[in-house]
């Protein structure tokens, strides 16, 4: 892998923070699906992001037979990635609610895992870290094009 | 005597290693939600000094970037969000300082050898 430049190491923060919004906003849309895909109740899904070309990358090149950089020399900064969505293994919540198709025995409900202020919470901070990385391609930009004008 | 004196060569250098402070920031903003991600960051300015107070050529530097371990947070991630921006803007600024003054000296020479400055 290359060396990234600023303007790539801002995109791929923004292709990670817009995974993360997507995430987000589904777990807000399924916050009283008592159906889930298994026919369980919804579980929220969580995202997990790993810096690209640091030490995720040297592992899986290592694993592959790829020799590490020498020590003391950090690798070329890559930016981040998205290493996975996980599954929230919280307890669903249980509400009575006796009229409830899917209530038990005894008239609970179980509901996902969701927490709607959480995601709100989660939602300001995603936007925000969307901002700073905006402005970090923005600033990146306007040196490309500084270079380019001492061309002139 | 060279065209270009070691000012210019300077000014070139520290573009370069302001260009290097750039992406390791955007790096770390990106950055800025990965659990155990340690800062990182280049004091290019501290090093072209010791480079030309040494005696070297600067052109010929070229920077290492330095990792900072500390963090307050309980996932391990070290980035202030603010801090990153703060010196992201302060960097482009001192990049756009850096270009006139180099785009300035050449229109001097320029001028000097009689294309016009």
């Amino acid at each position: 892998m290359g060396f990234f430049g600023p303007i790539d190491i801002a995109a791929s923060g923004l292709t990670a923070e817009r995974v993360r919004m997507d995430v987000t906003a589904e777990n807000l849309a399924n916050a009283q699906t008592t159906r889930g895909a298994n026919g369980q109740p919804y579980q929220r899904q969580e995202v997990v992001l790993q810096q690209a070309g640091g030490f995720g990358q040297t592992l899986a090149g290592a694993m592959a037979g790829v020799p590490a950089p020498a020590s003391g020399s950090a690798p070329a900064p890559g930016g981040v990635q998205v290493a996975g969505v996980v599954s929230d293994r919280t307890p669903d919540q249980l509400v009575y609610q006796p009229g409830n198709p899917d209530a038990n025995a005894q008239g609970y409900v179980r509901l996902p895992n969701v927490n709607s202020v959480t995601e709100m919470v989660d939602l300001i901070d995603e936007s925000r870290s969307y901002e700073a990385d905006v402005t970090a391609m923005q600033t990146a930009k306007s040196m490309y094009t500084k270079t380019l004008d001492l061309l002139k | 005597m060279s065209l270009l004196d070691t000012t210019q060569f300077s000014l070139e250098a520290a573009m370069r290693g302001s260009m290097l402070r750039q992406t390791l920031l955007s790096n770390n903003l990106a950055n800025v939600d990965t659990p155990g991600y340690q800062r990182e960051d280049v004091n290019f300015q501290g090093q072209l000094q010791q480079a030309i107070s040494s005696g070297g050529s600067p052109d010929q530097i070229s920077f290492r970037p330095g990792v900072q371990a500390q963090t307050t947070r309980a996932d391990g991630n070290g980035i202030s969000a603010e801090q990153e921006s703060a010196d992201l803007a302060e960097n482009g600024l001192l990049y756009q300082t850096l270009t006139q003054v180099a785009a300035q000296r050449e229109s001097i020479l320029k001028s000097a050898i009689g294309l016009g400055g």
